[in-house]
């Protein structure tokens, strides 16, 4: 409430008036000029060297691996699994950085969410693939206030979103571990079994959604290489759904937030609603994200595992060729493929080749490097 | 009436901007009986725990001054230490000369670090606190590379009980049985059953006393009117990249001698996760001791570590008295140290928005005067 | 001028760690010293083994040998001294001599045999250098812990 009276006094209404005469016409096209300041010209200038790098050691890599004894295909398989475990989670980093709320470190509230959305599905007994949607179902609104709690904070300490996010991120999920053992589960497939109560750390999702999006129309084209075609189209369903969103006026008006707030605002657009709004689809990105990672991977990880997993997704996104306040789908397809390609590569290959598995090592010094990289950028875009 | 309700306001006024410091006594004041921890006990541990987290928690103080926030980074200066230590115990100096020796070892290895770390942190001014938080992860990763791999075949490190069998590579656990506490139990003083380490809080003190000088200094009096304002600070001829360059690498070494201090209390280095702790619960521990992200002081720290370690001692018994499962309690009191900084930040980002938006005010309205006055002319 | 005098002091600074550290590097070294009382055969000679000995350091006892025992202390430095008590035969009278030895800056563990030295053999003859073999537990490959930026919520602090 006092953040808008703050903004009326701000920006006295005549000035107001003035300025969005003056400014409309030229801040709607600002935006859009954005996007197609000629394509060549973007693309030099956002293929940055880290990218080139990883991209150079990924096709390293993919060249390297049937020399040492690594089955190709099964390389490829690999690498397009894990792309469609991680993809939506990288998805949820675009609304966020394209209202300008940064990176979003605080991820882990939506997978909070997501997780919250498993374990009820379970414990209300869904079963198969049903119990996916209905974890779906009962995520999203959890999702969405959460969200609604987590953008209004935001939208209380603009500037500082980034560490603020990571440590709401970090308190929700030190305050569910609590959660997760006093809450009044008791499907006996997800407590301890001694106890009675008390959710364990890890659940099989075997007889639940395991493999739910994964079998839905899985293309089989030897043993080792099933394309799990189902999970690739949800995400390109919501890829599509995020693009389209972008493009609406909605959309656009949340674009025009992150890349200038204060003309955003001289053109009439509610800065603080759009931000909640990105952020509120933020969270539930993260939160079907978790989700769609889960039956991949075929377990509900709990307690410690949300902690770190924003870290992997932003760095994602960033070596897709996002920046702190820049960010489209390619990116997010790009960066994906390109960190779970390295994810996945460097171990069997390492291992196979000198017998000295730095997989671990070389994860952490890129994805974190690379996040690095772009926080020592300067923001572009945010100034201007 | 009148200065009651001065009173009641001025109360008010101390409860927002103490919050963080009520919280915990009150959380601590409810937990001690839970706990039934004999005062003994607890006192003990409390003042063993100050003497092992103090100096680490100082190392704070600076980057604050210099107004780069909470420094993430001081990990770095734990990594410097940890590998200062692997060192001496491979070459098996034991006892005072050992961690004298570490102490002097992790010098350049911090400075070296330290200046890493501040030039990154000049690239990225504004947002200080996320990339120290990411530097200290992505060095984390460093730190691997060089602990786990080029130790004992690029670097010599020789002694079994220091390498992998597999012969390159630091152990999970690097054991400093033989300098175990060994600057504690020198001129340790007893009294009434607690153990007094007097030699570490001597050195504490020195510390103190350094950081209180240093602010006095031309270095210091520059990094304060940094913290201030940089572009005033430039205007006024500081060098402020250099200055807060400096603030780092200051930061960085004494967290570094912190992590000696503290390790050779403990009596043993894991390896690899030593050192990935240490940032966030010093910071909690100062936060909790009422500091904020842009002030804090010496008190902070001391009141910090008696509060936020009686919090951490009692937590898992009363957790376990009140719920039957002593998880729960573990589970707090992380949740206490994240909480806690989540909070302080919050804090700190809502004031610093609204004293800009009332300068923001007092311009807008200087401005109006200033139209009204040339209308009337 | 200034500059000048400024660079010699931080030299000189520098300089006096590292020779604090230098000095650290020679008094801090670190040795475990084993005591064997047993028989020791050195060029056809062989030393009689007291019934018992006391080993004294600093007045505190830190191993009491009969034949065929071996104690051990632990000792930072290089000048070891030791009060040994000596009892030749069951029931005779403790006969307390100090000595001094000097250990060898670059063995871990060292190991005296009391009657040579008492012998007054060569220092070749009764010292050598005891290698300690890693027990089961040490030489296992604690390999790293896969997950390296979880969170060790027992960490203790």
């Amino acid at each position: 409430m006092s953040e808008k009276k703050d903004n009326n006094l701000n920006s006295p209404s005549k000035l107001n008036d003035e300025l969005r005469s003056a400014i409309t016409p030229a801040a709607a096209p600002s935006a859009l000029q954005m996007r197609e300041m000629g394509p060549l010209r973007a693309l030099a200038a956002s293929f940055g060297l880290p990218r080139l790098i990883i991209t150079g050691f990924l096709l390293l890599m993919f060249i390297v691996a049937p020399f040492v004894g690594n089955d190709f295909w099964k390389q490829v398989a690999n690498v397009i699994n894990r792309f469609s475990w991680n993809a939506v989670l990288v998805l949820a980093m675009v609304p966020m950085i394209h209202s300008g709320c940064g990176l979003n470190f605080g991820l882990p509230l939506g997978i909070i969410s997501g997780l919250l959305g498993a374990t009820m599905s379970i414990e209300l007994g869904f079963t198969g693939v049903g119990s996916f949607f209905a974890a779906i179902l009962i995520a999203t609104p959890i999702a969405i206030v959460l969200g609604s709690g987590y953008g209004w904070l935001l939208n209380r300490i603009k500037g500082g979103e980034m560490m603020i996010a990571t440590y709401v991120g970090f308190s929700s999920v030190s305050f569910m571990c609590m959660m997760w053992l006093l809450l009044p589960y008791h499907s006996p497939t997800m407590v301890w079994g001694f106890a009675g109560k008390g959710l364990r750390t890890t659940i099989s999702l075997e007889g639940f959604y395991d493999k739910a999006l994964a079998n839905f129309l899985a293309i089989k084209f030897s043993d080792d290489f099933i394309l799990p075609t189902g999970t690739l189209l949800f995400f390109a369903l919501l890829a599509f759904l995020m693009w389209a969103f972008l493009h609406t006026k909605t959309g656009t008006a949340m674009t025009a937030v992150g890349s200038n707030p204060t003309f955003a605002r001289a053109a009439g657009v509610n800065v603080d609603r759009m931000r909640l709004l990105s952020v509120i689809l933020s969270t539930w990105l993260g939160a079907m994200g978790i989700l769609v990672y889960e039956q991949g991977f075929g377990f509900i990880q709990l307690y410690n595992a949300p902690f770190y997993m924003a870290l992997p997704a932003v760095s994602a996104i960033l070596i897709g060729g996002a920046s702190v306040n820049k960010a489209s789908i390619a990116n997010v397809v790009i960066g994906t493929f390109l960190f779970q390609g390295m994810v996945t590569m460097t171990p069997t290959v390492m291992n196979s080749a000198i017998h000295m598995d730095m997989s671990e090592v070389i994860r952490v010094i890129v994805s974190q490097g690379m996040i690095l990289y772009a926080l020592t950028r300067k923001t572009e875009g945010g100034g201007r | 009436m009148e200065e009651n309700k001065g009173f009641g306001a001025k109360a008010l006024e101390f409860v927002r901007n103490n919050i963080v410091p009520i919280l915990f006594i009150l959380i601590c004041a409810f937990c001690i009986p839970l706990s039934g921890f004999s005062p003994a006990y607890l006192i003990n541990e409390i003042v063993t725990r100050m003497g092992r987290n103090i100096f680490l928690i100082l190392c704070l103080l600076i980057p604050i001054m210099a107004g780069m926030g909470l420094n993430f980074a001081m990990t770095l200066g734990a990594m410097a230490g940890e590998i200062a230590l692997i060192f001496v115990s491979d070459w098996q100096i034991w006892g005072i000369p050992g961690v004298v020796l570490a102490m002097i070892l992790q010098i350049p290895f911090s400075i070296l670090l330290g200046l890493l770390c501040g030039s990154i942190l000049n690239h990225s001014k504004g947002r200080e606190m996320i990339t120290s938080y990411i530097i200290s992860f992505f060095m984390t990763g460093v730190y691997q590379l060089v602990v786990l791999y080029m130790m004992g075949s690029i670097i010599p490190i020789k002694h079994f009980s220091v390498k992998l069998p597999r012969g390159y590579g630091i152990r999970n656990t690097v054991s400093l049985l033989n300098m175990r506490q060994c600057l504690d139990n020198l001129l340790a003083v007893n009294i009434g059953g607690v153990k007094v380490p007097v030699l570490t809080f001597l050195i504490i003190g020195v510390l103190c006393l350094f950081i209180l000088w240093f602010r006095k200094t031309k270095l210091g009096q520059d990094m304060r009117a940094v913290g201030q304002d940089m572009e005033v600070a430039r205007d006024a001829g500081i060098n402020v990249e250099r200055t807060r360059l400096i603030s780092i690498v200051i930061s960085t070494v004494m967290a570094g001698f912190g992590m000696i201090i503290y390790l050779q209390n403990m009596g043993n280095i894991s390896t690899y996760s030593s050192h990935s702790q240490i940032g966030m619960f010093c910071i909690a521990a100062l936060l909790v001791g009422g500091a904020s992200v842009d002030k804090a002081s010496i008190g902070n720290v001391f009141l910090g570590v008696i509060l936020f370690h009686t919090m951490f001692i009692v937590a898992p018994k009363a957790g376990a008295a009140i719920t039957g499962d002593s998880m729960i309690g573990e589970y707090f009191r992380v949740f206490c140290s994240y909480g806690v900084i989540t909070i302080a930040l919050v804090m700190y980002e809502t004031k610093k928005r609204r004293n800009k938006s009332r300068t923001a005010q007092e311009l807008a309205r200087a401005a109006a005067e200033e139209a009204a006055k040339e209308a009337a002319k | 001028m200034k500059n000048g005098k400024k660079l010699l002091i931080r030299c000189a600074f520098v300089a006096a760690l590292l020779a604090v550290a230098a000095v650290m590097m020679v008094i801090g070294r670190g040795h475990t010293v084993y005591f064997d009382n047993k028989a020791l055969e050195y060029n056809g000679q062989t030393c009689g083994v007291p019934y018992k000995v006391v080993v004294y350091i600093k007045g505190e006892q830190v191993a009491k040998l009969y034949n065929k025992e071996r104690g051990m202390t632990t000792h930072i430095g290089q000048n070891f001294g030791m009060a040994l008590g000596i009892t030749q035969e069951k029931g005779g009278d403790e006969q307390i001599i100090e000595v001094s030895q000097k250990l060898p800056y670059s063995m871990d563990g060292v190991i005296i045999n009391i009657p040579g030295f008492l012998a007054g053999l060569p220092e070749e003859a009764y010292l050598s250098e005891f290698i300690a073999e890693p027990t089961a537990e040490e030489m296992q490959d604690d390999t790293l812990t896969g997950e390296e930026d979880e969170l060790v919520i027992d960490a203790e602090f």
